[in-house]
């Protein structure tokens, strides 16, 4: 009796001739189907990992001094100073342009702060007129305002 | 300059009730009713970099000698020379009241 899968050998012999197919299946053809997307992504993800892998890699050494293969490198004696009097020269160049920089640094009001600091007060007449003038100021300050008197936006009259 | 010749000077300044000398690093001397005064320090020290900041045009330097903050029974005197802050409170013997 014959099924599926059975092992008759006559009728598989028979059966086997009539599932082959025409053409052999070659595993790196493409499948005429879109399901090969699925298998040859891998691959390719595989890939760009790798080279992820490797750029990561090359940062990592880039940044990583390796004293163990700098000390093989001899010095003499009188290339260290060389590099010593270039360095200090090259920082005495950067330091010059410094001092401009520092903002925050406090000025020099008087070289006599004693004599500055002893002196009469400032008198009190002074002081109110600094007053009334800073009220005057605030106040004006105070009544600044926009007076719109025509359209902010103007059409232009095109012909 | 040590710190007894700093403090020297200020202690002869008429009417004076104390005294502080102030360094980019804090106290350096203190003495009457500004003694350890850090507090008033740093607010005089926040007030003498703002003052130093206001220019007027064509010039470099600051325009004025001494900060004077009148109040009425007290004047803080501030200056600075050689990078450090002088500071003196002294008595207001001007009593009118100053209005605004």
């Amino acid at each position: 009796m014959g099924c599926c899968y059975s092992s008759d050998n006559d009728s598989s012999d028979k059966d086997r001739d009539q599932r082959e197919p025409l053409i052999p299946p070659n595993p790196v053809s493409k499948p005429p189907n879109g399901t090969d997307w699925v298998t040859t992504s891998l691959p390719s993800a595989r890939t760009d990992e790798q080279a992820l892998l490797t750029s990561i890699l090359t940062k990592t050494a880039q940044n990583i001094i390796d004293v163990a293969a700098a000390e093989s490198v001899m010095m003499e004696q009188h290339e260290y100073m060389d590099k010593a009097r270039q360095y200090s020269t090259k920082l005495a160049v950067l330091s010059n342009s410094l001092p401009q920089k520092k903002a925050n640094a406090l000025p020099n009001l008087t070289s006599q702060p004693h004599q500055v600091l002893a002196s009469d007060l400032v008198p009190y007449s002074d002081v109110q007129q600094v007053s009334k003038i800073a009220a005057y100021a605030y106040s004006a300050i105070s009544q600044i305002k926009v007076d719109a008197k025509e359209e902010l936006v103007v059409q232009f009259a095109i012909p | 300059m040590t710190t007894a010749a700093l403090t020297a000077g200020l202690e002869r300044i008429p009417d004076q009730l104390g005294y502080l000398v102030i360094s980019e690093d804090g106290v350096l001397a203190s003495a009457g009713e500004l003694e350890n005064d850090e507090h008033t320090a740093g607010v005089i020290m926040q007030m003498v970099r703002t003052a130093c900041r206001f220019r007027l045009p064509g010039s470099a330097d600051p325009c004025f000698k001494r900060m004077s903050v009148i109040l009425e029974d007290f004047v803080y005197t501030v200056t600075v020379s050689g990078q450090k802050v002088f500071v003196v409170k002294r008595q207001n013997n001007q009593h009118e009241p100053v209005n605004v």
